[in-house]
């Protein structure tokens, strides 16, 4: 009962973390002038007599808190507004783009927090001998290279140099043709799941031969985050004297980082791992534009660039609700790792 | 920090320094192999140049599938809404107009789902230029399965018309069809339902005035025939005269997302941001085309396209103009260069800027500003266009991928007058016409103003640097600045006059002069009402222009109003741009049309295949 309190409490922090960012969004916008708004709904010669037109369509010369209200009182009839990056309803858009960031994120995630606690707990063990620098020096080197960089230089040998081993997008026209058939049934949208889910093999194969690349890009890039906490954290365990006492008791080595001293340096890992699927949630802008693997990340920055506003408070309204439920998932699982810590 | 920390860190950092050395010289040996760009050369004609270096070793990719990579993608789907090029492209697959360009021409016409095109010869216009007819193609079905019939042609212009979005594209109907010639001018449903009638097996159109360019606009996207009863079943108009104010500008296209038209390919679906798929109409009543799918992707990111294009998964590819070099030569690529387009830039001057404008100085001839008539007087229009360099332009922003026109009436439309004088850079008559502007005072006290372009518009920038670094070059009274300022504030300028001069492109809504000569000279026209251009001659000529059916007449009124433009200077064309088109060798039947839209990219899928 008191941990079902405790998630509700949560929940309903919610509610003033999002109009507080949505505020801040409706302020930010100020910065730009009804003209500079409606300009980007101009194309042509032809069109730019319509620029009042559009200023007054859109409300665009009324005080903030009118256009607030415009906004709010259309979201409270489940209305987000119109994507006009994507052309689309913005709740839509949050649907259609929500299931490639996910995709990416089923694979990253794992791989990044299993072989960034492997890689700091390996490097904490061997402190300062050639595998802690050999391991340290590539999560750092990883973590220093531009994302859109690597990306760019992973596509270029696997689907340049090795022509078509590797793809872009998120599948190939063959893969494609299956997904969009009448036969195939989408019950996620999430290729790999519908693939095993309809029995498609070949569907699932050739998804995972796309994510190959963004995948490896983002847990290279991601993977110096986890490691480096855990390895200092790990260093700071076996430093206290319940580790002292338990090898003085005479339990082997393996007991004593596995049973000891893993389990309690996990909590800043857990910590970083929460912020880490936040961040995946939010998109990997650079990763989803050089692999051409559309998903929140390029649909939000592609509306935030085109002064697209439905679209990207529809997108922080998105992602605020993920921060805050992903935090909650992190604290409790904090008391799941560690039964001292109490919720309240 | 103990020795032993200290020592850690530094090997850490030597692997840190050593991965990413590695890193940044294999980037650089796979960047290498792209070819040096060289010298280039302004063309002096547009004929078009295929080259094909080497046949690719590599099979056909996906043979039944054409897939084209760009870096946007259509607004709407829905024609009448559509007036960007993107979605005209994927309109032109589907929906299908009464008649269409015949091939390459941009003045010939073939039947669609009319039987005939309608001359005053065959009796299908009538000889005042005031009635087209058209027998409409019996046996054409859409996509659904619903017979074509005149009803719904008739519903197909009505239905635009009632339409009539702010800034959209159906003022190019009004205008021949009611005589109004803005879209938002008072319209009645009367007026409409007038416009077109149905006789029969024929569609009847009932032109307010004689409009030469009629049977062009009918051949473009916004002309597309729709299926009535299945518009309704959309949300759409009913077709009564009741409700039609309901259905008038609305927030959303009714056919924003859903296609049901009569061509060669129907819409499988539309992946917003990602892709646009089109299948084969086996049922199409021109026969099946030869390929089954058309994809268009969206892959705004230039490398991926290219990498895509090199491993045959594209066939065909959007390359933006700084690129332009590196996929010549390459095996089994096909680059067709020196396409005209039907686009013009010109730099237009103000010639009453409004006087709270901030970029005209003291707003005086005192050599600290400029007046607000500045641009009024001759001689400072023509020291300006003797001022630019325009080869150097050409060569510099296009990589001699463009010519310079002569007037709004360019290669490519009817009635351009190829022995049309131009201008080019003398300063020597730039200084003449300075010192005779304001009967001297120009030269002798000299001036100041600011050019401004819109941000990170690298074209432009560098045409008002050009002017700066040669009209200060003439007299040290002389100083212009170049500003920079955001396309919402540039535009905003523009069409309040407070731009001292401007550069701004315009692309052919319909091959026709017409089209190029009302914004540019008439005094209602977009730019020149934004000059404060007018010569009440000129206006005359252009109202003649347009309802003049003879061809021998409209050439001499627009040559005449070429020479008109020439010296009364009101703007300067700096360059119409040619376009290239990529795609691998194993694609044929692509054809180019300067008025399809988009790039030189898809034109007509139908007929095209590969292997």
């Amino acid at each position: 009962m008191e941990l079902r309190a405790y998630i509700v409490r949560r929940l309903l922090l919610l509610i003033p973390v999002l109009v507080g960012v949505i505020l801040i969004i409706f302020a930010l916008l100020q910065f730009f002038s009804p003209v500079q708004r409606a300009a980007l709904y101009v194309r042509s010669p032809q069109q730019f007599r319509n620029l009042d037109q559009i200023i007054e369509k859109y409300h665009l010369n009324e005080p903030v808190y009118v256009q607030f209200f415009y906004w709010i009182s259309e979201v409270l009839k489940g209305n987000l507004g119109w994507s006009k990056s994507v052309n689309m309803p913005v709740s839509d858009a949050l649907l259609r783009f929500l299931p490639a960031t996910l995709e990416l994120l089923i694979f990253t995630v794992p791989l990044t927090i299993f072989i960034g606690i492997k890689l700091g707990i390996t490097s904490a063990i061997h402190r300062d001998k050639p595998v802690d620098h050999v391991t340290r020096g590539l999560a750092i080197a990883g973590y220093s290279l531009p994302a859109f960089w690597l990306g760019l230089m992973l596509l270029m040998i696997f689907y340049g140099f090795f022509t078509g081993l590797f793809p872009p997008g998120r599948l190939g026209l063959d893969a494609e043709m299956v997904v969009s058939s009448a036969s195939f049934q989408n019950y996620t949208y999430i290729h790999t799941i519908d693939g095993i889910l309809n029995l498609r093999l070949d569907v699932v194969l050739d998804a995972l031969r796309h994510l190959v690349l963004p995948v490896t890009t983002l847990t290279i890039i991601n993977l110096a985050f986890i490691m480096r906490i855990m390895r200092s954290s790990m260093l700071e365990t076996l430093n206290k004297d319940y580790i002292m006492m338990a090898r003085a008791k005479g339990l082997d080595e393996k007991t004593v980082i596995n049973k000891h001293a893993r389990r309690n340096a996990l909590i800043p890992a857990v910590t970083v791992s929460g912020y880490l699927v936040a961040s995946l949630m939010a998109g990997a802008v650079l990763t989803e534009t050089v692999f051409n693997y559309k998903g929140l990340g390029w649909w939000s920055v592609n509306a935030a660039v085109q002064l697209d506003v439905p679209a990207v408070l529809g997108f922080v309204l998105f992602i605020g609700t993920v921060i805050v439920i992903t935090n909650l998932i992190v604290d409790l699982l904090y008391a799941k790792i560690d039964p001292r810590i109490r919720l309240g | 920090m103990n020795i032993r920390e200290k020592t850690g860190i530094a090997t850490s950092a030597v692997i840190v320094i050593v991965i990413v050395i590695v890193a940044v010289i294999a980037g650089a040996v796979l960047m290498l192999g792209q070819p040096t760009p060289t010298t280039t050369t302004t063309p002096t004609t547009t004929s078009p140049t295929t080259t094909s270096p080497t046949t690719t070793t590599q099979p056909v990719k996906n043979p039944d599938t054409l897939i084209y990579a760009t870096i946007g993608e259509q607004e709407t789907l829905d024609p009448a809404w559509a007036y960007d090029t993107a979605s005209s492209e994927v309109i032109m697959s589907v929906y299908e107009t009464l008649i269409s360009f015949d091939g390459t021409h941009t003045d010939k016409f073939v039947p669609k789902l009319a039987t005939e095109v309608p001359t005053v010869a065959n009796g299908g216009i009538s000889a005042d230029g005031l009635t087209y007819r058209f027998k409409i193609r019996s046996g054409v079905k859409f996509h659904n399965g619903d017979d074509l019939t005149p009803e719904d042609v008739e519903y197909s212009f009505e239905r635009a018309m009632v339409q009539n979005r702010d800034g959209g594209p159906v003022w190019m109907l009004l205008e021949p069809l009611i005589g109004i010639e803005a879209a938002y001018e008072p319209l009645t449903f009367e007026q409409i339902d007038k416009a077109v009638e149905v006789e029969g097996d024929y569609v009847v159109f009932h032109l307010a005035q004689p409009y030469p360019p009629f049977l062009a606009i009918l051949a473009q996207s916004w002309s597309s025939i729709v299926d009535k009863e299945w518009c309704i079943e959309q949300g759409d108009w009913p077709g009564t005269a009741e409700t039609w104010e309901n259905y008038r500008n609305p927030e959303t296209p009714p056919l924003q997302e859903v296609m049901n038209g009569t061509g060669p390919f129907k819409l499988d679906r539309w992946e917003h941001g990602v892709q646009t798929v089109l299948t084969r109409n086996d049922q199409y009543w021109g026969g099946p085309a030869k390929l089954k799918n058309v994809v268009i992707q969206v892959v705004p990111e230039w490398t991926t396209r290219k990498l895509m294009f090199l491993a045959g998964d594209a066939d065909i590819v959007d390359v933006p103009r700084p690129n332009i070099k590196e996929l010549e030569g390459v095996e089994g690529i096909r680059v067709t260069k020196d396409l005209p387009t039907l686009a013009v830039d010109a730099m237009f001057f103000t010639m009453n800027i409004d006087p709270n404008s901030e970029w005209i100085g003291s707003g005086q001839l005192d050599g600290n500003g400029i007046p607000p008539d500045f641009f009024a007087d001759k001689n400072v229009r023509l020291a300006f266009a003797y001022s630019f360099d325009y080869e150097a332009f050409l060569r510099d922003v296009y990589q001699g991928e463009a010519i310079q026109p002569a007037s709004p009436v360019i290669e490519g439309l009817s009635y351009q007058n190829p022995a049309q004088e131009k201008y080019h850079l003398d300063l020597a008559k730039a200084e003449q016409y300075f010192k005779a502007a304001f009967g001297g005072q120009v030269w002798e006290k000299g001036f100041k103003m600011t050019i401004l372009y819109n941000t990170g518009n690298e074209p432009r920038r560098i045409a008002a640097e050009i002017l700066k670094k040669n009209i200060e070059s003439l007299n040290p009274k002389f100083s212009i600045e170049v500003a920079a300022r955001d396309w919402g504030t540039y535009l905003k300028e523009m069409v309040a006059s407070k731009l001292t001069l401007y550069i701004i492109g315009w692309l052919a809504d319909y091959p026709d002069p017409h089209n190029f000569v009302q914004p540019f000279m008439h005094s209602a026209g977009a730019f020149s009402a934004w000059q404060g251009y007018s010569n009440p001659t000129v206006d005359d000529l252009i109202m003649q222009g347009i309802s003049e059916i003879d061809p021998a007449k409209r050439q001499q009124i627009y040559y005449q109003l070429q020479q008109i433009y020439h010296d009364d200077v009101p703007s300067v064309p700096i360059d119409q741009a040619l376009g290239r088109h990529y795609e691998r060798d194993w694609v044929h039947g692509w054809i180019y049309n300067p008025i399809w839209p988009g790039e030189p990219a898809l034109c007509d899928p139908y007929l095209m295949w590969k292997g």
